[in-house]
């Protein structure tokens, strides 16, 4: 372990030579300069470093740079840091920071590990200089595993150090524990509050070294989140609960076609005339008409009372059965196969041969995240001076988009994360910011509240890509898979959201790892295999991230096509599965078996069940944890199916809050099973059909399966949580559904087929 | 218009039409009650009306006046949180949180109703959507809150 010298410090401290401060001094952000942006709403009290602060009367504030939506990332990360600074979970108060460049997520740019204690590769570096601070891709302790607890470790140190020259002893002399600092012989104790300003000043000439996971009081245990209690009582603040003194609301209402123009309104001076009515907006570019009103319902009314001039675009004559049938064009076309993300032995030859091929096409329609909490952000504009109120994904974000629309210098913009009611992708969208900025220039000195109703937030989507894929196997007499052929066709993902969120980052489609993934890198050892996929063009209907991405489709196709192989060669479909990751050259490959064994046993799998009662098993890996599953489902009459229970297995390497995970893991199979049961985004005529929730039904609690999980103890890198229980959810429950019927249903939702659920 | 929230009279000029929810929202700052859909689907913005659980984004103001309106604002008792919170943190209930206002509103009117409810009970009073998909633990935070609310010496401190 390389060792700091205080002449690195000191060369790294002068603003001159960015690399020169990576280079020299090991982590910018363990530098003394990088405490000024722990300064911003930080409260009270010397910083030890950008993520600590600390008062006199023994508050201990934490910067959370990360979106609350749900996922607990108030509570894990807080976890990490408290570990190695030796304070406990009741002493610290969380405050979420400015985008600034300490609080990069360098992970969604440069997917491996960042330690402070090391420097930055270059990707690192672009993200932290732009700086990317955003929650996304489940991402968030994968990012700062070990970057907090060294920040953690550093604070608790200098803090030591700073007691040990007080009581004029060793730092040997001296340890800490729930905020204190303990002197080993004369067991007299400082409070880190009394100790805080001296440890500011300190400069580490070593890298503490961090616990052994044996040691850990935090990591791995079952830890309340701290952001419960606020949200039983309803005081917990959403973006739509920004109330800032003076605020107006602001309804939008979009053109009725997807991605038409709203080029004037023609009755602006009748609906000024509506009661609480202040303006009509009309937005730049044609993106909309806004109502500005003293209240949210007559806002929303007079939006709706507005006679919109509209123009329709390329989607006026294409509907999602048009879409369909480009999507099997494209499939059906070798020379549009743009990307080859996968492929080795001849598939063609092996096709060729005597064994018998089995073919199958599946579908899966556009899908919306439907957050919770409609889309919504607050704004005032003040001369150079913004404030803003938003529930994101991205602060830096946000700052850059308010910046592109306004002007403003960004360091003049301040960003407010509220908690989110829902992100699933969506909310790292800045279309909502962007409006919002629109009309808060419009209405310079007054905050405004831009909300879409639930009708404008689901018609104006950035829908996950309704998405086809073939595939053509045969199984070898040796009973294993020999060829294994997956055409994919849909429109990117990557492309599309990075085109609108970060151009500069954007890589072409053929290039976007997002299209294939679940689909590659599958623990199965297969002979011939190719993997292409070939790309909708489509711009005007935008696609986005929607929990799980790529994973969320492909993980329905690969593990219901393993399914018919398995009932092609007559094989159980566990054992089929088990016997190919057996043979799989995978690194991790003996991880997956062990989540596939741990959750077939938890099942009971060999174990036949009641008449009218059958199983499905899928598996999948994604954002770096494995996760199994297997539905158990009750046939209740022809096509009525009630789905009892969902067994869970994850390996998402070393845990940090294992209750945060099984919640996780319930969560993700409801949001999975909701669009595998009832989810379906459709356009006729380039018009979104779908206009609230009666029209877009999700699992609700009598069709919510009871989740058993069980948490993998694996000493690896942490893997994501808040993703990877979403793709195997359809496939589980699909091939439930063909062992208890012999129905194969190959393409969503089920209740298109007919299904019904209890 | 007089509406009684919480046990407090208060006084607004809206239209007799405006839903009760943007009334509370945006009149009176009262934010824990949440818009979801404005159609009566999701539940978001329930409330309880002379103890009935209720949807109040469709619901006209001026057919609530004169009535015992409860939010979860007034849940709480002085501080003291009810079984139901109580358990619904016993049972780390909440992720994003959203629907949460709602859903415990449903629930307190569902055991004050049915002091001890089965699990098909629950089914049918609980339709609130939950994006989250918490419905497993609000389901175990529901018996738990029905065994507070039957023994209160059993309920934590």
């Amino acid at each position: 372990m390389g060792k700091w010298t205080r002449r690195a410090f000191i060369a790294g401290g002068g603003l001159a030579g960015v690399g020169l401060i990576v280079g020299i001094g090991g982590n910018m952000y363990l530098n003394k300069a990088i405490k000024k942006y722990s300064g911003k709403g930080m409260g009270d009290g010397a910083s030890l470093n950008a993520w600590v602060r600390i008062a006199p009367d023994n508050t201990i504030t934490m910067a959370v740079p990360r979106a609350e939506m749900g996922q607990g990332v108030y509570t894990a990360l807080p976890m990490l840091l408290a570990e190695e600074l030796e304070v406990d979970m009741n002493q610290i108060e969380i405050v979420h920071p400015q985008p600034e460049s300490p609080y990069a997520n360098t992970f969604l740019l440069d997917p491996n590990p960042r330690k402070a204690y090391a420097s930055y590769s270059m990707m690192a570096k672009v993200a932290s200089f732009l700086p990317v601070v955003g929650t996304g891709g489940s991402t968030s302790v994968k990012d700062l595993y070990d970057h907090l607890r060294e920040m953690g470790a550093t604070a608790r140190e200098a803090l030591i150090a700073a007691a040990a020259e007080k009581w004029g002893v060793k730092a040997s002399d001296c340890y800490a524990e729930s905020a204190h600092v303990i002197n080993k012989k004369t067991k007299e104790k400082l409070s880190y509050g009394s100790l805080a300003e001296v440890a500011a000043t300190v400069e580490l000439d070593f890298n503490p070294p961090l616990k052994e996971q044996k040691d850990f009081k935090l990591l791995g245990k079952r830890i309340q989140r701290l952001d419960i209690p606020e949200k039983v009582t309803g005081t917990a603040q959403f973006g739509i609960d920004a109330r800032p003194e003076g605020m107006l609301v602001a309804a939008i209402r979009h053109a009725s076609y997807v991605g038409g123009t709203v080029n004037g309104v023609s009755n602006i001076e009748e609906v000024e005339k509506m009661r609480g009515v202040k303006k009509v907006v009309l937005l730049e570019d044609g993106l909309g008409a806004a109502v500005v009103a003293d209240n949210t319902w007559r806002a929303k009314n007079a939006a709706l009372a507005l006679d919109l001039e509209e123009e329709a675009n390329s989607l006026e004559n294409i509907s999602s059965s048009d879409i369909s049938k480009m999507l099997g064009d494209i499939i059906a076309d070798d020379s549009k196969m743009i990307g080859k993300p996968e492929g080795h032995g001849d598939v063609a030859a092996a096709l060729g041969g005597d064994a018998k091929v089995v073919e199958a096409s599946y579908e899966v329609p556009y899908l919306s995240q439907c957050t919770m909490e409609p889309l919504n952000c607050t704004m005032v504009i003040n001369g150079d001076q913004c404030e803003v109120w938003v529930g994101h994904q991205g602060g830096s974000l946000v700052r850059d988009a308010v910046n592109a629309v306004t002007a403003i210098p960004k360091d003049n913009i301040k960003v407010n994360i509220t908690y989110l009611g829902g992100g699933f992708g969506r909310r790292a969208e800045l279309d909502f910011v962007k409006k919002a900025a629109m009309v808060a220039k419009q209405m310079e000195g007054t905050p405004i509240q831009l909300v879409f109703t639930r009708e404008e937030d689901m018609k104006n989507g950035m829908y996950r890509p309704a998405v086809a894929s073939t595939f053509k196997g045969t199984v070898g007499a040796d009973g294993m898979i020999d060829a294994w052929d997956n055409k994919m066709a849909l429109q990117s993902v990557g492309y599309s959201s990075m085109m609108r969120i970060m151009p500069a980052m954007a890589e072409p489609p053929e290039k976007d790892p997002q299209s294939a993934e679940g689909a590659i890198e599958l623990p199965y050892a297969r002979n011939n295999v190719s993997v292409q996929f070939g790309e909708l063009e489509l711009p005007a209907l935008q696609v986005g991230n929607w929990r799980s991405v790529g994973a969320s489709q492909n993980g329905f196709f690969t593990e219901s096509f393993m399914d018919e192989m398995a009932h092609a060669a007559g094989q159980d479909p566990y054992e089929f599965r088990k016997k190919h990751m057996e043979k799989s050259d995978l690194p991790d490959a003996d991880r997956y078996l062990a989540v596939l064994n741990k959750v077939a046993s938890m099942a009971n799998w060999s174990t036949p069940l009641a008449e009218g009662k059958s199983r499905g098993i899928a598996i999948l890996k994604s954002f770096g944890s494995i996760v199994g599953q297997v539905a158990e489902v009750t046939k209740l009459g022809d096509k009525q199916i009630k789905i009892d229970k969902v067994y869970c297995v994850i390996d998402c390497g070393r845990i940090v809050n294992p209750d945060t995970i099984e919640a996780q893991m319930q969560s993700g199979i409801v949001y999975g099973l909701s669009a595998a049961l009832f989810g379906e985004i459709t356009m006729t005529e380039g018009q979104i059909d779908q206009q609230n929730f009666p029209q877009y039904e999700m699992v609700r609690m009598n069709t919510s399966p009871t989740v058993e999980v069980h948490i993998m103890e694996v000493d690896a890198y942490p893997g994501g949580v808040g993703e990877p229980a979403t793709p195997p959810a359809a496939p589980a429950v699909v091939n439930a559904i063909f062992a208890a019927t012999g129905d194969r249903v190959r393409s969503l939702p089920l209740m298109k087929h007919g299904y019904t659920f209890a | 218009m007089e509406l009684k929230i919480n046990g407090q009279v208060k006084q607004v000029d809206v239209e007799d039409n405006m839903p009760l929810l943007w009334v509370l929202r945006d009149e009176l700052n009262m934010t824990g009650t949440k818009y979801g859909c404005g159609v009566s689907s999701c539940g978001a913005c329930t409330v309880m009306i002379d103890g009935v659980a209720t949807r109040t984004c469709t619901l006209p103001a001026a057919s609530a006046a004169g009535k015992d309106i409860k939010t979860i604002e007034g849940v709480a008792e002085s501080g003291n949180l009810s079984a139901v919170q109580k358990a619904w943190i016993q049972h780390q209930v909440p992720q994003c949180g959203y629907c949460q206002s709602g859903q415990i509103m449903v629930a307190e009117a569902l055991l004050d109703s049915n002091p001890s409810p089965t699990d098909e009970d629950i089914d049918a009073a609980m339709t609130n959507i939950c994006r989250c998909g918490t419905y497993q633990r609000v389901r175990s935070a529901i018996h738990t809150a029905a065994k507070w609310r039957a023994d209160e010496t059993t309920l934590p401190g």
